[in-house]
Parts: C-alpha cells; sequence; structure tokens
C-alpha cells in the first residue's frame, strides 16, 4: 500500500455505498491508493492520520455536513485539494465549498474517466503548490544568507582599513604631524559613516524578512527612555545641549522588541543633536491613555522645513545639506518608521521652522 | 633581557593579520601568523605561543569554533590565554548564536576593528 504514495493517496468521504466503490475501484485501477468511508467523523480522522493528497467530500451525507469536513481539512490537513462530488442541484453549494477551500467539483453521475481525469489534474495543482511554497522557502533562505555575505563582504575590508589606520597611527606615534593627522581622522569619519550605512541597510534587510523583530515581551517605555538619556547624555554635553525627560503619567509595558526601540530612541535623539545648536534643548515626554502610549522628543533646533516633512521617512532622504554635522547614512529614520510599522504603531513629526521639531511614537496599548 | 613573548594571530584575511602584526610587534611582542584555521591549530603546537588571537568568521561560520575546540583539546592549548576577534558581534542580541556550554571557554571576545591600544593593553593583561 505504502509504495502508493508517489502515486497519490485519495480519501473518498460519501455515504452513497456505489459511489465509494465505484471511485475505489476506477482510482486503484490507475494504481492511486484510496481510503473510504461513508461517515463525516470518521473521513475526518482519516485524514489526520494519512494527509492524504487529494479528498473527495459528498456535501449530503447525515451527520456532520460535507461544507464542515471541507472547512476542518482545509485548515488542518497541509496542502490537501478538497474536492466536492455533489449532486446537479446543488452546483451552488458546491460553488460555495470552493469559496471555502475547495478546489474542484464533481457533478453526479460522472464516469471513471471524468474521475481520473478530475484527479489528475487535482494532483497537478498539489505539485504546483508544493513546488511554489519550496522555491519560496528556497528563496527566502538565499535571501537570508545573502544579508549574511553582504555583512561579511562589505565589512571586511573596512574592518581591515580601520585596522591598518590604527597600526599606522601606534605606529607614526608622536611622528605624525598635525595635518596628517587630521587626513587620518577624516579617512576614519568616512570609514564609520560607510560603516553606518552598511549596518543600517542591513537592519533595514532584516526587518523586510522578519529576522529582526521576531518576538515581542513587555517592554518598559520609562525605563527605556531612562536609559537613553544615560546613553546620549555624554554626546549632548559635548555639543552644550539639555536632554531631559517628564513622564507625565503611569507608563504601562507596551509588547514590544527591547533591543529595536532603543535603536529607534537613539536615532531619533541622535538626529535632534544634529539639528540643535548649543545652548539647546531636547526633551522627552511620555503619556498613556486608554488606547495608546504616546511619547514625543521634541528639540529647539532649526527645524524642518514644511514642505520636506512628508518625505523624511524615505530612504536617503537628506533634508539639510552635504555639512559633516548633518551626515548620517540616510537611513536612520526609515529604519525608525519600519520598526514602528512592524509594532503596529506610528511615528510622525511636527516641525516650525526656527523653533524646532517634535517626533511622535504611538504604540498601542 | 627576558625572551620576547609569543602571539599567534589566526585570521584569513592577509591584510587584517599584517595590521594586528604591525600593533602587536610595536607592543613588544614576537608575532606569528596563520591564515586558516588548519595552519593555526599547527602552529599552535610548533609554535607554542604565549597567547593566540583568532577570527571567528573564516571560510565558514563554524571554523573559529572548531579552531577554538581544536586548540582547547591540545596540551599546549588547553591554559593558553584565547582572544576571539570578530567582526561580527557575538555578544549582540541579532546573532543567533549564543554561547552554549560545550562552547570551549575563550578569556575575551573582542571586536573589529579593535583599538591598537585596547589590544596591547589586553594582551598585557593575559600575558601577566
Amino acid at each position: 500500500m505504502a509504495e502508493n504514495r508517489e502515486r497519490g493517496h485519495i480519501l473518498i468521504i460519501d455515504d452513497e455505498d456505489s459511489i465509494r466503490d465505484g471511485c475505489r475501484q476506477a482510482l486503484e485501477k490507475s494504481g492511486y491508493f484510496v481510503l473510504v468511508t461513508g461517515e463525516g467523523q470518521e473521513g475526518i480522522r482519516l485524514a489526520r492520520e494519512d494527509h492524504p493528497d487529494i479528498a473527495y467530500v459528498d456535501l449530503k451525507m447525515p451527520g456532520i455536513s460535507g461544507m464542515d469536513i471541507i472547512d476542518v481539512l482545509s485548515r488542518e490537513i497541509p496542502d490537501i485539494v478538497l474536492i466536492v462530488i455533489t449532486g446537479y442541484a446543488s452546483i451552488v453549494s458546491a460553488v460555495e465549498s470552493m469559496k471555502k477551500g475547495a478546489y474542484d467539483y464533481l457533478p453526479k453521475p460522472f464516469t471513471p474517466d471524468q474521475l481520473r481525469a478530475v484527479t489528475q489534474r487535482a494532483l497537478g495543482h498539489r505539485n504546483l503548490i508544493i513546488e511554489a511554497r519550496k522555491l519560496k522557502d528556497e528563496k527566502e533562505q538565499m535571501e537570508r544568507n545573502f544579508i549574511t555575505f553582504v555583512s561579511h563582504e562589505m565589512r571586511s575590508p573596512l574592518v581591515t582599513i580601520q585596522q591598518y589606520i590604527e597600526s599606522l597611527k601606534i605606529i607614526c606615534d608622536d611622528s605624525l604631524s598635525e595635518e596628517a593627522m587630521g587626513i587620518i581622522e577624516r579617512c576614519e569619519k568616512r570609514i564609520q559613516n560607510l560603516e553606518d550605512l552598511i549596518e543600517h541597510w542591513l537592519d533595514l534587510s532584516r526587518i523586510e524578512n522578519g529576522t529582526l523583530i521576531q518576538k515581542k515581551e513587555p517592554v518598559n517605555l520609562d525605563a527605556l527612555i531612562a536609559w537613553s538619556l544615560d546613553e546620549m547624555m555624554p554626546l549632548c554635553q559635548r555639543r552644550g545641549l539639555r536632554l531631559e525627560s517628564h513622564i507625565k503619567t503611569e507608563i504601562p509595558p507596551v509588547a514590544g522588541d527591547e533591543e529595536s526601540l532603543k535603536r529607534v530612541f537613539i536615532n531619533i535623539i541622535g538626529n535632534a543633536t544634529k539639528y540643535t545648536p548649543a545652548g539647546g534643548t531636547i526633551s522627552i515626554q511620555a503619556e498613556a491613555d486608554e488606547l495608546y502610549v504616546s511619547v514625543s522628543i521634541s528639540d529647539t533646533g532649526s527645524g524642518i522645513p514644511h514642505e520636506k516633512l512628508p518625505f523624511i521617512f524615505e530612504p536617503f532622504y537628506r533634508g539639510r545639506g552635504k555639512e559633516d554635522r548633518y551626515r548620517g547614512s540616510g537611513l536612520g529614520l526609515t529604519f525608525c518608521k519600519k520598526i514602528m510599522d512592524a509594532h503596529e504603531g506610528s511615528i510622525e513629526a511636527r516641525s516650525e521652522q526656527g523653533k524646532g521639531s517634535t517626533f511622535m511614537l504611538r504604540f498601542v496599548r | 633581557m627576558t625572551a620576547k613573548k609569543k602571539i599567534l594571530v589566526i585570521d584569513d584575511d592577509r591584510d587584517f593579520l599584517m595590521a594586528t602584526k604591525l600593533i602587536l610587534e610595536k607592543g613588544g611582542y614576537e608575532v606569528f601568523l596563520a591564515e586558516d584555521g588548519k595552519s593555526g591549530v599547527e602552529m599552535v603546537k610548533s609554535v607554542a605561543p604565549d597567547l593566540t588571537i583568532t577570527d571567528m568568521m573564516m571560510e565558514t561560520w563554524g571554523e573559529g569554533f572548531t579552531v577554538v575546540s581544536k586548540i582547547r583539546s591540545m596540551d599546549a592549548g588547553k591554559e593558553m590565554p584565547l582572544i576571539v576577534l570578530s567582526a561580527v558581534d557575538l555578544q549582540g542580541p541579532y546573532q543567533s548564536y549564543e554561547p552554549s556550554e560545550e562552547f570551549p571557554k575563550v578569556d575575551m571576545v573582542l571586536h573589529k576593528p579593535v583599538k591598537a591600544q585596547d589590544l596591547l593593553r589586553y594582551a598585557e593583561q593575559l600575558l601577566r
């Protein structure tokens, strides 16, 4: 019996003896492995046990209805192809059952040839589905490998250049002129930019293929804000900026991926430091209502021109000039938006030129 | 005068090896280089270094692990200080790899590129 597996396993669920026998004979003659039953529950049990390739289901039976069987099998048995056997009077319900997941229907009475033709087509359909899924899995696997590959291949040369620069500095010790040191520093900065770009690009790819945010756990945003403050304080102090937080209400935890959310905060605060002149303030506020937890990060910087606001989350869009201070990967805000999307949250920017910008993150409670 | 301490560096990137060698030599060490895991493991035996620094992602993702376990299973390598130096953030949250119990103990995991002063400081620490 088992040797017929490659030829196809077929389950017939029909309460008419003559149909069951006829189908079995016709299909076994063509080399298929056939299971038959006249009872719906038994049919479901057999399907769970045998995982047939095709099941023929009579719509009108005593006990559990054919429609319900279709429903259960299409959900439970992977890749099963369901075909409805139906009298002419019930064509309408046959159509209905196809909406529920049946692939085809076979009106009674039918000849053995018709049965075999429908069976063959159904098997062809099943093979296509399986083939398509295999290709899709393969493609996803390749994409994942591609990311690892690119990460390694693009970063290796940069890492080596950086290591050479390190060795150059230590070999030359104090003998390098100020001018030469300046050049080395500029090289380092540009390499760092390129590394950031690769890192951000990888992050975006990881979000797209779902490897970045795999599990969501309760995240305490107030703790996360405190962490971001600690993390960004040295930079703010260097740039002469005040960094503060105001938590207005008790903040309930939100479901999220803490590491990526941390990076959203660091990104936005980092941006604010670039566009806020010394003496300015960056402040983080958080509040919660019955539906949402909202965090806003405001600065007293130069603001974003009104006409540019709609584009700032686009990849590689740059609001500002090419000055060093503003240089970034061009992917930071795109990353933030994707992360927020993946959290079913939102990110918005408001800005008034000359007065500052506010980025609002909103999470569903 | 005491003999120079010996450091073996294993990495499949020749330029990276050169850069690391320049730094370590500046620190007064005698530096040996191996461009693949196999010759690295052999050199642990033939050179008997005082410290070994190895890359993780050579040829295949797993080769670094193999190198570490081979070294640890050798007499010359059982107690020797061992630094893993990798561009992959092994301790980061985004890597599928997590050190498991059967992963042989290393003394330090460093991230590439490593600052010259840091590398020399850590080497000195482990060789004390």
